[in-house]
């Protein structure tokens, strides 16, 4: 699913940022701490009031869709969701249910092996009568991640999803996004996990100053400019990618 | 975990739930009727019953039958139709507002709904003629339409609606205790402290038609909300990505509480830690999802308020306990369980 | 509880019927000063009769008027009724500072010799206006009717309990101590003849029809019309009224005024109802048509003995508590009880 952004902006914190997210494509959004990222994320699944600009979905304003029809199409993942009730992993994920629910189609046992099937995913399904409250962060995020599959949305936007976890689970959950078919939408922290996305977008100051393939998003200039932080780009023998490593700003000798 | 999950093994399907709840019901009222200053006889209740609903004469002293029928069964079924619109109402705010201290009083209904009464008593507002149970009414909606505007002005969001409540009643009942102090004598104070601590002893069979069809009807509503509400587990934001119309269901949610509440507390004043209690000992034994949370919470929000009533008439020999003082003995050590379970959690 | 020395009040009738035949000449009986008191816990000393009274509590008032001492009146206040027709003229020319509690300082700025108060709970150790303390610290002497402390704890239940039958010799004190105090003590005495005799009259009344255990419930308002109404417990001038005329008070409770189901009272039956007439519209059940109505239309209450049959007596509320009034209502009481067919 197509997912476009035109001219979206919110109060100072995202200006005039314009966008088009091709179906299938895994989209990376990376910026400094403050650059409107996660305020981006959610002006595009529609949940931030009073917002300038417009998000088509396949050719369609989201304006013209019902809430429980954007949830059918789009999933998003918040950076700190967290609840005091006594939920399991298994309530929270049939949660992700929600929008295909209805009185005359009830819980049923199709939509069981859905959530199976997320829990899977995410590597969870030993811990699917787990409480939420013994969970560790990592873990609740997983949970989070099995529940927006469950979704089965046709976009995905997750804001840094790696954030809790662990180098492996880093890694599994990567991999399983971008053999998802789905169009992904991810704001990363990590520059080196970033440049595995098919494009990458740039924020900086609520703008976003840059779009494309990682390898022509991610220079050494740009990385100094924006990030403020000096980049030695050097690249993998075995496969030929590119890595960087990073060392701060140099001071003027 | 393992207790629920166990419950659920045992897969009794919920049409015999709702059979067991309606017999556990039905004992109540049963033990509403005949217990009290005097006990009544079982048997009166079957000849009454006999009577009323089969046409069948039979000889019955009036004043026992016209204490059964026009006094205790009224009053039963208005504490049942009371426990059970409080509890409801806590369980929807607590999702809500997702604090588990939520009560149906935080919105200041309470608190203006005693504002209200004591001006129509005290202030002769309305020259006598409204009753006090219309004057709470009055009071209760107008402290809930400035809680929710003070809650619009401050930005809108759950916490802006409890601190705009609690703002809201802190007003309330310093009003209330003005009234009281600029013009009441000693008798009046008490008929209106009786009156605000809750008091089922003037219900008559009109306030059952209004109370059980209000509460009826409240039951129907969130009983259709049972999945936005579980949908705000994890915040407002996470409903709207579940795809639930956040404003919508809130406005329905909240007016429907608030309607539940004004008319319950206008009818037979302020009773206290119903709303707070019961959701939180049904979550214990049925867990958190709306679909069991909902009835199960009504049914024990029924009886446990029967049961509180007929308490309150037996406590003290010859003298009634005001119903807010007993349930507030039995939820003030529930409430200090709630918070020492609470904080166990990391 | 202070204990407080009984005046020996045959002893001091005597002597007041006595002092004009052993005087000579025609003068009239006079108090002797300095003249103790002891005064429901306060020990008052009077050295001469007071210039000028203000009257918080309208049985104080009434008294005050009935013993002729109206011109030396500065104010009242705490009124809940008309005055007694007899005093109207004497009440017009009379400052009225509150139809209900007075400020502490609107008494105390008339510069009273006197302040007589109905109840303690108005002035008293809890008062609302203030304690006897502060006007004792400004020199002005307070006089509380004895009918509200003698055997009563006002610190237990709202308008106090009463721990011994309340009893209209405290009320005849009352009076004979306020003569004494405005050195009119004849009037006083005279005073209290009459009421006696009224009194005795209207208990021979009662007497006279050899009630067989006859009951009664007295119904002064309740907070909502359906409510638990509040009803004379056992103690207070009513259970008096009804003890005098060979009455059983249905309600048990030692509190003045006690709150009682309508469910108990129904069973209870009792012979007669007396209802309360009052001028106040505070409480849907003030008003004694809603009483008759409610009566007369609620299911159970309805289906009381008395109820059908009519025998509903109808006294004014404030000679319901301790003043002149409970005379009144006596007298009122006995003749209704004559005009039923109680048996």
């Amino acid at each position: 699913m197509r997912i476009e952004a035109r001219n979206l902006g919110w109060r100072e914190i995202v200006r005039g940022v314009s966008v088009e997210i091709r179906p299938g494509e895994t989209f990376g959004l990376v910026g400094p701490n403050g650059s409107g990222k996660s305020t981006l994320l959610k002006l595009l699944a529609g949940l931030m009031p009073r917002a300038a600009g417009e998000v088509w979905l396949d050719g369609a304003p989201l304006s013209q869709l019902s809430r429980r029809q954007i949830a059918q199409r789009l999933a998003l993942v918040e950076q700190f969701a967290d609840t005091g009730e006594a939920l399991s992993v298994r309530d929270a994920v049939d949660l992700g249910r929600t929008p295909w629910l209805s009185p005359l189609s009830p819980f049923g046992p199709a939509d069981t092996q859905i959530v199976d099937r997320a829990l899977a995913a995410v590597g969870m399904e030993e811990m699917a009568a787990r409480a939420w409250a013994t969970l560790s962060g990592g873990e609740r995020q997983r949970v989070h991640i099995a529940r927006a599959l469950a979704q089965e949305p046709r976009v995905l936007i997750l804001d840094e999803p790696t954030n809790h976890l662990d180098i492996h689970h880093q890694l599994a959950l990567l991999g399983l996004v971008a053999a998802l078919p789905v169009t992904v939408v991810m704001a990363l922290h990590d520059l080196n996990q970033a440049m595995m996305c098919d494009r990458l977008g740039v924020m900086s100051e609520g703008r976003m100053v840059a779009c494309g393939k990682p390898a022509e998003v991610l220079t050494p200039d740009n990385l100094a400019r924006i990030f403020r932080v000096r980049a030695q780009p050097m690249i993998d023998p075995s496969d030929g990618s590119t890595l960087f490593r990073f060392l701060p700003m140099e001071t003027s000798a | 975990m393992t207790r629920r999950a166990a419950l659920s093994a045992l897969a009794v399907p919920v049409l015999s739930r709702a059979g067991l709840g309606a017999v556990l019901l039905a004992l109540a009222v049963l033990a509403g009727v005949t217990i009290g200053e005097v006990a009544l006889p079982l048997g009166l209740v079957g000849d009454l019953l006999a009577v009323k609903l089969l046409g069948i004469e039979r000889a019955l002293d009036p004043i026992d039958a016209g204490i059964l029928w026009s006094y205790r069964l009224p009053r039963t079924l208005v504490a049942a139709a009371c426990g059970a619109g409080l509890a409801l109402s806590g369980v929807v705010l607590q999702a809500l507002v997702r604090n588990a201290l939520a009560d149906p009083y935080l919105l200041g209904v309470s608190a203006g709904a005693g504002a209200g009464a004591v001006a129509v008593t005290l202030l002769g507002l309305g020259g006598g003629a409204i009753g006090l149970s219309a004057g709470a009414f009055g009071g209760a909606a107008s402290a809930f339409l400035i809680v929710a505007l003070l809650a619009k002005a401050a930005g809108g969001g759950p916490a802006q609606l409890v601190l705009a409540g609690i703002a809201g009643s802190q007003l309330f009942n310093a009003l209330t205790s003005f009234f009281i102090a600029k013009s009441a004598n000693a008798e009046q104070a008490r008929g209106l402290m009786f009156w605000l601590l809750g008091n089922l002893s003037g219900v008559r069979w009109p306030d059952v038609s209004l109370a059980l069809p209000v509460v009826g009807l409240g039951f129907l509503v969130c009983l259709a909300h049972v999945r936005p509400l579980d949908a705000f587990s994890f915040g407002s934001g996470a409903a709207a990505s579940l795809g639930i119309a956040v404003r919508r269901v809130q406005l329905v949610l909240i007016a429907a509480v608030t309607l539940m509440t004004a008319t319950l507390v206008s009818l037979v004043g302020s009773i206290g830690f119903v709303g707070l209690v019961i959701p939180h000992a049904m979550r214990f034994l049925v867990g958190p999802r709306h679909a069991r949370l909902i009835p199960a919470s009504a049914l024990a929000g029924a009886v446990f308020l029967i049961a509180a009533d007929i308490a309150s008439r037996v406590l003290i020999a010859g003298q009634v306990v005001p119903i807010g003082v007993v349930t507030a003995l039995v939820g003030a050590p529930g409430f200090a369980l709630i918070l020492i379970r609470n904080r166990r959690r990391p | 509880m202070p204990i407080l020395p009984l005046i020996p009040r045959r002893s001091l009738r005597a002597a007041l019927i006595a002092a004009p035949l052993l005087a000579a000449g025609p003068a009239l009986a006079q108090t002797a000063y300095p003249l103790h008191l002891s005064n429901c816990g306060a020990e008052l000393t009077f050295e001469a009769a007071p210039a000028s009274v203000v009257s918080v509590g309208q049985a104080a008032t009434e008294i005050l008027y009935a013993l002729d001492l109206g011109d030396r009146v500065l104010g009242t206040a705490v009124w809940f009724s008309s005055v007694l027709p007899q005093f109207e003229a004497v009440n017009a020319g009379v400052p009225r500072l509150a139809d209900n509690d007075p400020s502490f300082e609107s008494v105390v700025s008339l510069r009273p010799g006197l302040v007589a108060v109905q109840y303690e709970w108005h002035i008293g150790p809890q008062g609302i206006v203030a304690t006897r303390e502060q006007f004792a610290d400004l020199g002005i002497p307070t006089y509380v009717l004895p009918s509200d402390c003698i055997g009563k704890d006002n610190s237990i239940g709202s308008d106090g309990t009463r721990l011994d039958l309340y009893s209209m010799d405290n009320l005849y004190r009352g009076i004979e101590e306020l003569a004494q105090i405005f050195d009119v003590p004849a009037r006083g005495t005279a005073l209290v003849e009459a009421l006696r005799t009224r009194e005795a009259a209207a208990i021979a009344t009662a007497e006279a029809l050899a009630l067989d255990d006859a009951s009664a419930v007295f119904w002064f308002s309740s907070a909502e019309m359906d409510i638990d109404p509040y009803v004379a417990g056992q103690g207070g001038a009513p259970a008096y009224m009804m003890q005098a005329l060979g009455l059983r008070n249905v309600v048990d409770s030692n509190e003045e005024w006690p709150v009682v189901a309508w469910e108990s009272i129904a069973r209870a039956n009792p012979s007669v109802i007396v209802l309360a007439r009052m001028d106040r519209r505070r409480f849907e059940a003030d008003d004694i048509e809603r009483k008759l109505e409610f009566l007369r239309t609620d299911p159970v209450v309805s289906q009381m003995d008395a109820v059908r049959e009519g025998r509903i007596v109808i006294l004014d509320a404030h000679g319901m508590d301790p003043s002149i009034r409970n005379i009144d209502a006596l007298e009122t009481l006995s003749a209704a009880l004559a005009g039923f067919d109680l048996q």
